[in-house]
């Protein structure tokens, strides 16, 4: 089996369609990614997140290019790749007309599950997973956010080596979202590999040990936070709190031309890429003749990267 | 092996819990030959040209091969259902081959298929007097299996290869109208013009219901029900051959 969970060669996707141009999703994507880590796979939208898990998960063929999953290529082994996955695609994927608990047992016959452990870890989940009032209710009748609960839940009946999860919180509360991140973390200590996209950066901040982010189908940045960070040196989070919101702060932030700045009550925030002798001059312009109750300055966020890597055209950083 | 099974087990699964379709598919056939039936041969007696049989006799093989193709159009139906909620993306990436998949998809409707097939024939037999050859009762149950599959896969290339169900929809409803009128289920093809003999002789439900027709009551040409039969076949093969491409090619 291969040291790599992942391995990814020159991935191109090309989507055609008759009276239209043609639509390059992935071009030109190399990458690997070791066994037994969080990955996280970012990009704004449209930016061929899902379609490249497609073809890591051998629902499409890539045009050009080879993608192998442990050492499996998933075109001319589809099957084999697949008995070494388990996928959360985007969309809430569950058997409708089925009951929770039916949910699980029959993900895990698929997935060629004995019936005792299929029905030992069915009953942890639904405990795990709070399903408990709904196990026997049919997954028709539950609300979206309990549909997402059956459907993550369906991937921890297995131990598949490698887990693909597409936006896996979208419908969850911060509570079982905890939760399902540190089952993630427990996941991986036992040696599974997670790929997982999200729109969340603080989620994949907190989760993801590695990163790759891509934009337009093209890879913009690679590494792990560390490395994201120095290529988007220069970059600096300011907050400040004053007593009272000054007037014209707005048109003062916006000179300063942020990535991105938010105001909420008394408090302002915003992410700069100044250098470093600038920044305490730029806090107090900001503070000047104004009653400030908090003030922070910290390195760029994942967010802050992301933001300023995705806007950066067609420059490619690795 | 298992994971034909499971793909039979979620569909068995997924039946067992709406019992009116169960209903529906049993005795959907004996309603039809109950009341279509009955009413035509009430109304205009025994079918010309095609020996000593009454229309009960002679419209039993159309009901079934209306109930395979009923079902096999029934069963193409729920791909758009299951692509709606996504869950037919992600059994894509369940460790099985596309042609599993579609296996297993059709076994548990044939299995239904094959059920109706006996139900209707014994009902037939016990309340209409229709005179079954029993000997052939193998051969008829398996001509149901072959058809309900056939007609699965037929219907499963356009279900895959068009995204919008209401296309599908209209384009299953000419099915319906061409298939089942240019053919010898409603009536013998000896009386009707030319031009309609010929396109029934191309159609193939005329070469399922022939051979129903043959295997239940033993009218027809040996010869020529075996021709129709390995048609048919082909037919079926080419269908499944077809469709298998067409879910290799799901994006």
């Amino acid at each position: 089996m291969s040291e790599f969970a992942l391995e990814v060669e020159n991935l191109v996707k090309v989507y055609t369609s008759r009276g239209k141009a043609p639509i390059r999703a992935i071009d030109a994507i190399s990458f690997r990614v070791p066994s037994g880590i969080i990955f996280g796979l970012l990009g704004p939208n449209g930016a061929g997140k899902s379609t490249l898990l497609r073809m890591l998960s051998t629902l499409t063929r890539p045009t050009e290019g080879t993608a192998k999953v442990l050492g499996c290529d998933v075109v001319k082994r589809p099957i084999e790749v697949r008995k070494r996955i388990s996928s959360v695609i985007q969309a809430t994927a569950v058997e409708l007309f089925l009951s929770v608990k039916d949910n699980l047992l029959t993900y895990a016959r698929f997935q060629g599950l004995d019936k005792v452990t299929a029905a030992r870890r069915a009953d942890a989940l639904i405990e795990g997973f709070q399903l408990g009032p709904q196990v026997d209710r049919k997954v028709q009748d539950l609300s979206g956010g309990f549909r997402r609960r059956v459907q993550v839940a369906k991937v921890f009946m297995v131990n598949t080596p490698v887990l693909f999860l597409d936006e896996f919180s979208t419908g969850m509360d911060p509570i079982l979202k905890r939760q399902v991140m540190n089952l993630l973390r427990t996941e991986v200590e036992k040696g599974r590999t997670i790929i997982l996209t999200t729109q969340i950066l603080s989620e994949a901040e907190e989760l993801c040990d590695d990163f790759l982010i891509i934009n337009r189908g093209k890879q913009i940045a690679r590494g792990d936070l560390n490395t994201l960070k120095l290529l988007s040196q220069g970059v600096y989070e300011i907050t400040l709190a004053f007593d009272h919101l000054p007037e014209n702060i707005q048109a003062e932030i916006a000179a300063l031309s942020p990535i991105r700045f938010t105001i909420e009550a008394n408090t302002i925030d915003l992410a700069l890429k100044i250098e470093e002798s600038r920044v305490m001059e730029v806090v107090s312009a900001l503070s000047r003749n104004r009653h400030v109750l908090r003030v922070e300055v910290r390195g760029a966020s994942l967010e802050d990267i992301f933001v300023e890597l995705t806007t950066r055209e067609g420059k490619e950083l690795t | 092996m298992s994971a034909l099974s499971a793909v039979v087990y979620r569909e068995a699964k997924i039946r067992a819990t709406n019992f009116t379709f169960i209903f529906w598919d049993l005795f959907f056939p004996l309603l039809y030959m109950l009341v279509f039936g009955v009413g035509v041969n009430s109304a205009l007696g025994a079918p010309t040209g095609i020996g000593n049989v009454s229309y009960h006799e002679f419209f039993l093989a159309g009901i079934l091969a209306m109930a395979s193709f009923a079902i096999a159009s029934n069963t193409s139906w729920s791909f758009f259902l299951d692509r709606d909620n996504g869950i037919f993306y992600e059994m894509l990436t369940y460790p099985m081959s596309r042609s599993e998949y579609l296996l297993g998809r059709v076994i548990f409707n044939v299995l239904i298929a094959v059920a109706q097939g006996a139900l209707t024939l014994a009902v037939g037999r016990g309340l209409l007097g229709i005179r079954v050859q029993w000997p052939k009762l193998p051969l008829l149950l398996a001509g149901m299996a072959i058809g309900t599959a056939g007609w699965f896969f037929f219907y499963a290339i356009f279900a895959l290869r068009i995204r919008r169900n209401d296309i599908f929809n209209s384009i299953t409803s000419v099915f319906y109208f061409v298939f089942m009128f240019a053919s010898s289920m409603f009536y013998p093809l000896e009386p009707l013009p030319v031009w309609l003999r010929r396109a029934a002789l191309l159609n193939p439900i005329t070469w399922e219901i022939d051979w129903l027709r043959y295997t239940s009551i033993g009218i027809g040409n040996f010869h020529l029900v075996l021709l129709e039969g390995a048609a048919f076949l082909i037919f079926s093969l080419a269908c499944f051959a077809y469709a298998v491409r067409c879910l290799q090619q799901q994006e």
